[in-house]
């Protein structure tokens, strides 16, 4: 780890308000939103270039997409579920099809917004966005990842799914530049690679760890970006180490698991294990209780991968 | 304007008509009553108000039409066709594998299409985006939305009815094609959304009422949008369903019409008559 863990939401909205600030047709959008996700300085500072809407998420990413047919960048960041799953065919026509230039954040992804329960958590996000053609779905893992994707999300030409999630979590890795497509090697091994993505790196990167001392090695690898996937640097560690298990705050249906599964199903077919969300809707309570329960600590990623390396 | 310049547009409207006809020679079939309802208003928005160039149908500074009911897209490309937007040989791929004119617009398969409607409620909240950002970029330029009376069902709208008033779009301007008519009948037993006018100035709108199909009523309209207003403006247009086509006005079947080549001939003779007697009157 590397500092003090930060606010992933003050992070984002800090990371979109230094660049918005040098670069004039950068607009952000609120459904009654924007001070929660991080752009308390941004709406002080660029007041004309802050649009505030109220709860109505639908018409706001329409409005988004509207703003992108003249030039602008617009950026939407609001609860994960309520700017993926609510105003989905707006995504879908309006960003997706017409091709927009609008970034969509979901904050509080996942099981982050744990005891507000199953209308608040956003496990499904990654499998629906992900059938939009043409759309960019980033997941970065750390405070240092927030920052140099947004960066990269605003360069992009297109229409970008962004997930945070909420409350503090530590910084992994320095700030290197943010390629989208790309995954992360975080750490080598030989019996089992691991494949995370979001905030549940920090938990699987302990896992690995764990199972070092207890005699297995295990190869990391991040994957900050969804889609596109980094399919050759997943395919190469599954030549080397034989069985992959993935890691996601998401349905274990449709999302990161089912994408390598995909890929090792017609490319290279060898076991696979996904961990994450079964697909029911998931208890309240604290979050890292919940991660618990199903299994997504640092323990129970630890135990599960035993367990399946062990299954030969 | 001059009964002339009336006549002139009115004769548009005709021959945009009769590029529908020729749209359903290819296909015969398409959404046909909301297209021949709403031409007048489409005419009058292509040939006389917006400011547009077919030769740069990318100006920054353009008027934008959206059509929100997308399925009524026979009207608008039969106005970008006799617009010189693209060759009228295009009119003749309706319904056809790979046509760039499908049963809905797509914005990157022709010029002039500003947005891919079709899903009914998406296109206010668009519109409702690019009035913002061209009231942003100092362009002048003004948004004009072709709306359906069925289509004011979709809740999204009316976020977006609420969205331009709170931000003052008065460069917006939503057409709603009021000819009483959807797919399973009268759109008062539908789903009663009257009075719509009031609906309207209820959320802060500035609104008229007109007879969509009487082209000097529609241009008069347009004339006297207030200018420097902080609303946005709806123009609720009664019209007929169908309007054009005798054999089929104010007839729910006609809605997605399957059309015989009797039937379209027909229609034709019926136009043809319409264009000469304008013809006539423009040439006087």
């Amino acid at each position: 780890m590397i500092g003090n863990p930060e606010d992933p939401r003050k992070v984002f909205g800090k990371a979109v308000t230094d660049i918005a600030l040098e670069q004039k047709n950068i607009v952000v959008l609120s459904a009654d939103s924007g001070k929660s996700s991080g752009f308390g300085e941004f709406i002080s500072a660029a007041p004309e270039r802050y649009i505030e809407c109220g709860i109505m998420e639908q018409a706001v990413v329409g409005i988004a997409a509207g703003l992108a047919t003249a030039g602008k960048i617009p950026v939407f960041c609001a609860i994960a579920p309520f700017v993926t799953a609510r105003p989905f065919e707006m995504f879908r026509n309006d960003l997706g099809y017409m091709r927009q230039n609008v970034k969509i954040v979901g904050r509080n992804g996942g099981i982050t917004y744990s005891d507000l329960g199953s209308t608040h958590h956003s496990l499904d996000d990654f499998a629906i966005i992900r059938m939009i053609p043409g759309v960019a779905i980033l997941s970065p893992q750390d405070p240092n990842e927030i920052r140099s994707s947004v960066k990269a999300m605003l360069e992009y030409d297109g229409p970008v799914y962004m997930r945070i999630g909420n409350g503090a979590i530590p910084n992994l890795f320095e700030e290197t530049p943010f390629i989208i497509g790309k995954g992360r090697l975080i750490r080598s091994g030989s019996d089992v690679t691991i494949i995370s993505t979001g905030t549940l790196t920090a938990d699987t990167m302990a896992a690995a760890e764990l199972l070092s001392n207890a005699g297995v090695s295990a190869e990391v690898l991040g994957m900050p970006s969804i889609a596109p996937l980094d399919g050759e640097l997943i395919l190469a560690s599954a030549a080397k180490t034989g069985r992959v298990i993935t890691v996601e705050e998401h349905y274990v249906y449709g999302g990161l698991g089912t994408m390598v599964a995909d890929l090792l199903g017609q490319k290279l077919p060898i076991p696979i294990k996904k961990l994450g969300i079964p697909h029911a809707y998931a208890t309240s309570g604290p979050y890292r209780e919940i991660l618990s329960k199903y299994g997504l600590d640092a323990d129970g990623i630890a135990k599960e991968t035993e367990s399946f390396v062990n299954d030969r | 304007m001059t009964e002339k310049e009336i006549a002139a547009l009115e004769l548009y409207a005709v021959k945009c008509r009769i590029n529908m006809l020729r749209m359903l020679r290819s296909s015969h079939h398409g959404h046909v009553g909301g297209a021949f309802s709403a031409m007048d208003i489409v005419t009058a928005l292509y040939f006389y108000k917006m400011r547009i160039d077919p030769d740069k149908p990318q100006m920054p500074d353009r008027d934008r039409f959206i059509l929100s009911a997308g399925h009524k897209c026979l009207c608008q490309y039969a106005a970008l066709a006799e617009r010189s937007y693209f060759k009228k040989e295009i009119l003749d791929t309706y319904g056809k594998l790979d046509s760039k004119i499908p049963g809905h617009p797509d914005m990157r398969k022709l010029p002039g299409i500003e947005a891919n409607t079709g899903a009914l409620g998406h296109g206010l909240p668009i519109a409702a985006g690019m009035a913002l950002a061209l009231r942003m970029n100092k362009t002048g330029a003004s948004v004009y939305v072709l709306m359906g009376d069925g289509e004011l069902a979709e809740g999204s709208n009316w976020e977006a009815i609420a969205a331009a008033a709170h931000h003052k779009l008065s460069n917006l301007m939503v057409f709603v094609d009021f000819n009483g008519l959807q797919i399973s009948g009268p759109v008062q037993e539908v789903m009663n959304l009257t009075p719509i006018s009031e609906r309207f100035r209820s959320f802060g709108w500035d609104v008229t009422d007109i007879d969509g199909n009487d082209m000097r009523q529609i241009v008069n309209t347009l004339d006297n949008l207030p200018a420097g207003g902080n609303k946005p403006i709806a123009i609720v247009a009664h019209t007929i369903k169908s309007r054009g086509l005798s054999f089929a006005e104010n007839k729910v079947d006609y809605h997605y019409w399957n059309a015989s080549d009797e039937q379209l001939d027909l229609a034709e003779r019926e136009l043809n008559v319409l264009a000469e007697a304008y013809g006539k009157v423009v040439e006087a």
